[in-house]
């Protein structure tokens, strides 16, 4: 069990403001000397040290609780982030389209309503495009490179088999970037990203993308871990089988993607056919006298069955597959966080074996492989909490997902059942009863 | 209502086998024989049930009953029997006539077509027909005596030349007509109703592919792990069941495909009362060009341009013995015209009288059968639905618990 930790120098949620710190001494805004860690934690040795700073030299601002991520993150897994405790609520919603002379866009209206004092105001509502989305996520992969970043809806898309403008198309891209923005605003970590924070607040976004290039970011913006030359000898067991779970999962989600869709293309030829089949009985209604009643009936209830059936297709079309691809999606931006994870280790693997080899320093370890060392195992205990809500969300999601899907046919055979059931007195009806 | 044969004889077509045999040139073959089994309705004595007669019939014999029963009763919609060859399948029907499933729905047609004939007032009191259900051998040699085969080969003609009435009874007209719709919109209702069944089967199939990869999904899930795999099975449920579903619908396209055929009946009774209707204008015609010839030799005026008449005024005229001779035998010609002309005209008023009340028993009889195909396909459909709605509620309780 950890030591109780002391409050956090922010608003943050009720629940963690009963919890200190275990490395704050007061609850000003600098972090003391370290305590001693609970051995459950695998606290970064060096987190209260001033010295920490990323591989490229770039001081790290330990004020932020985004610094303290696997702390935070730890803390808050169990959190039930309900009305009552959560302070952050964002949605996106209202497309409109754009016109100009270069080029036609939508955008979307992004609403924050929040109590917390990283924000100036209680409200905020702006304007976003795809590519402010797409800008933000890319920044959060930047600067968050340890922890799992939820999935955009794929950027492109083919011009002339897909229409961009599309009311389904923008009601699809709008829901996907919603749940983006949502998931982000649930991460303890990731939420109170100083990105984020622009984002749903800046009136000019364009000002401070081309600023953020300029400035030096506290956040090390422009981290990029060394890709070169560290070969991981092997994964450790936990990250592997995090790793094989990854692979069959998106394995298995690309099958149902496929089966779904199949599903959508049978259904579509079964109805052109019926809708060929229906007025036939229309027609031969018209040669008789007598059946001519039952058979207009029968006719117009197949033409229900059309309308139904084209419903559910369209559902599942715009909410079933949509959900599917971005796990797919998500899956592949994980596995690359794993690789990353891997060559952290990679790095600090090879500079201790180096370090062993040359037997200069005696029993003190190099200050550079403690850094190494300590990176790991941030990333490490920070990769591991995302894996855990990851799981955890996407079991809500599917179990969402896959009930949705099972209503929506339910409610195809329930408007057919109608249909039918409603056309037997016609056709029992005999004429000496009219 | 008259005692039909139907009130005191059950009829059944209890069982479908297949036989090896020689045909008529020697060679080898394999047909299907089936077993007709007949019992009297009424008790017998002692209280105890009639015995069950059986004996075998194979399609070509039923064939042979029904175009005998079509030549010697023209003026009845005489019920036709089930498709000779496997007509509107869809992928997952055979067309094979051999293939099990085709042969028990042929067996339950010819059942049909027995029954539909002992419950005709005027057919069911025919001796071949009954002979057919009673008598195993010669039964063959039987109808061939009949000599039913020489009018059957005209009115196989009749049916298909093409000539113009010019009076005909517009009832039949209008009859002819329908039946020609008729045929047509059910044969497309037919042909769609099989590339709809093919699709349908398509769609639940698929949904068997959930039932593996759910399967598989599941052994790396948790928590998950259990809904998914419960789910996947009733995916495996749905799948199956449209197997069930669409052989019961085949029953309904046979109840449609009968009337198709029943289309043709119909339309070879209009056809008949046209054949003869063209016979009568055909010797009324020929009675009045007669006359008038009778006329002008007598009169020895020539009203109308005759090769004859102009042969004689060129070669000469002829005698007077030879005229009177030709008067002679025009007024007898004229007097077995007027007397032929009597009797085909009673004859077509007697046909259209019975044929028409037989039309309408036909129509309520299609009427209300046609009805009952109807509710029987609307019953079905809402009993897919019902196990639609049974297996997705399933499923979503599965997912429930994910």
């Amino acid at each position: 069990a950890a030591g109780a930790p002391k409050p956090l120098p922010s608003s943050g949620p009720k629940s963690l403001r009963e919890m200190p710190h275990p490395l704050a001494t007061s609850s000003s805004e600098e972090m003391g000397p370290a305590l001693t860690p609970s051995p459950d934690l695998l606290l970064p040795r060096s987190i209260a040290d001033k010295d920490l700073s990323l591989p490229n030299g770039t001081p790290v601002d330990t004020s932020s609780p985004a610094s303290s991520s696997s702390l935070l993150n730890r803390l808050q897994l169990d959190d039930d982030l309900d009305g009552e405790t959560r302070d952050l609520f964002v949605t996106v919603d209202d497309p409109k389209k754009h016109v100009c002379t270069m080029e036609t866009y939508i955008t979307y209206r992004v609403t924050t309503k929040t109590t917390r004092a990283e924000f100036d105001l209680p409200e905020y509502s702006v304007r976003r495009r795809y590519q402010d989305f797409d800008w933000l996520r890319n920044k959060l992969e930047e600067s968050q490179p340890t922890h799992l970043i939820p999935p955009l809806p794929e950027k492109f898309v083919v011009k002339g088999v897909v229409d961009r403008f599309s009311e389904e198309f923008v009601e699809t891209r709008r829901k996907a970037l919603d749940k983006f923005l949502k998931r982000i605003t649930d991460h303890p970590v990731l939420s109170f990203n100083e990105h984020f924070n622009v984002f749903l607040t800046a009136k000019d976004l364009n000002a401070y993308k081309k600023q953020g290039m300029a400035l030096l970011s506290k956040m090390g913006e422009s981290v990029k871990y060394v890709t070169g030359g560290y070969k991981l000898r092997s994964r450790p067991l936990e990250f592997a089988a995090i790793g094989e779970y990854l692979d069959t999962f998106s394995l298995k989600l690309g099958t149902i993607d496929r089966i779904a869709q199949r599903i959508i293309k049978e259904q579509l030829e079964y109805l052109v056919e019926l809708r060929e089949y229906g007025p036939v009985y229309s027609t031969w209604g018209g040669l008789e006298v007598e059946l001519s009643e039952p058979l207009e009936g029968v006719s117009a209830c197949i033409g229900n069955c059309c309308t139904a059936l084209e419903e559910l297709s369209e559902d599942m079309t715009e909410d079933f597959l949509p959900v599917l691809r971005e796990y797919i999606l998500y899956s592949e931006s994980m596995k690359n966080v794993l690789k990353k994870r891997d060559q952290v280790q990679a790095e600090y693997e090879a500079k201790l074996e180096a370090v062993a080899l040359k037997k200069e320093d005696r029993p003190k370890v190099p200050t550079d492989v403690e850094k190494c060392q300590d990176r790991v195992e941030c990333f490490n205990a920070d990769l591991k909490a995302d894996m855990e809500r990851w799981q955890n969300n996407k079991r809500q999601d599917f179990r969402q997902l896959l009930m949705g899907m099972a209503d929506k046919n339910i409610q195809y055979y329930e408007k057919c059942l109608t249909a039918w059931e409603s056309i037997i007195p016609l056709l029992q009806d005999k004429p000496e009863t009219k | 209502m008259e005692d039909c044969l139907a009130k005191k004889m059950e009829i059944a077509v209890s069982e479908a086998e297949k036989r090896t045999g020689r045909n008529a040139m020697n060679m080898q073959e394999t047909y299907t024989a089936y077993l007709i089994e007949t019992r009297a309705v009424e008790p017998q004595s002692e209280g105890q049930c009639a015995p069950v007669d059986s004996l075998w019939r194979r399609y070509s014999e039923f064939e042979l009953l029904r175009n005998y029963l079509s030549v010697t009763y023209p003026h009845i919609v005489v019920p036709p029997l089930p498709e000779k060859r496997a007509d509107f399948v869809w992928h997952k029907l055979s067309a094979d006539n051999m293939d099990p499933d085709f042969v028990e729905r042929r067996r339950i047609g010819l059942e049909n077509f027995l029954l539909r004939v002992a419950s005709h007032p005027v057919l069911c009191q025919d001796k071949i027909f009954y002979s057919f259900l009673t008598q195993e051998g010669g039964w063959k040699e039987m109808v061939n005596e009949t000599g039913f085969q020489l009018k059957a080969d005209s009115r196989l003609k009749a049916l298909n030349a093409t000539f113009r009435v010019k009076n005909p009874d517009k009832r039949f007209t209008e009859l002819k007509h329908y039946s020609d719709e008729l045929q047509s919109v059910i044969s497309h209702l037919l042909r769609v109703r099989a590339r709809v069944a093919d699709r349908l089967y398509g769609v639940y199939k698929v949904h068997g592919n959930y039932g593996r990869v759910f399967s598989e999904w599941s052994a790396i899930e948790k928590e998950m792990g259990d809904g998914l795999q419960s789910a996947g099975h009733h995916m495996d449920v749905y799948a199956a069941s449209i197997d069930d579903i669409l052989e019961e619908e085949e029953h309904y396209a046979d109840q449609l495909k009968e009337y198709l055929f029943y289309a043709e009946a119909l339309r070879a009774v209009c056809r008949k009362h046209e054949l003869m209707q063209y016979d009568l204008e055909m010797a009324a015609q020929d009675l009045t060009s007669k006359k008038q010839q009778c006329e002008e030799l007598a009169t020895g005026t020539v009203r109308t341009f005759s090769l004859k008449g102009m042969t004689s005024k060129l070669f000469g005229q002829e005698t007077p013995e030879q005229r009177e001779a030709k008067i002679k035998v025009l007024e007898e010609q004229i007097q077995e015209g007027e007397e032929q002309l009597k009797s085909k005209n009673l004859e077509g008023r007697d046909f259209v009288k019975s044929a028409w009340a037989d039309i309408e028993r036909f129509k309520e009889q299609k009427n209300h059968d046609l009805k009952e195909a109807l509710i029987n396909y609307a019953v079905m459909q809402i009993s897919m639905c019902k196990k639609g709605i049974q297996v997705w509620t399933n499923a979503k309780e599965c997912f429930s618990k994910m």
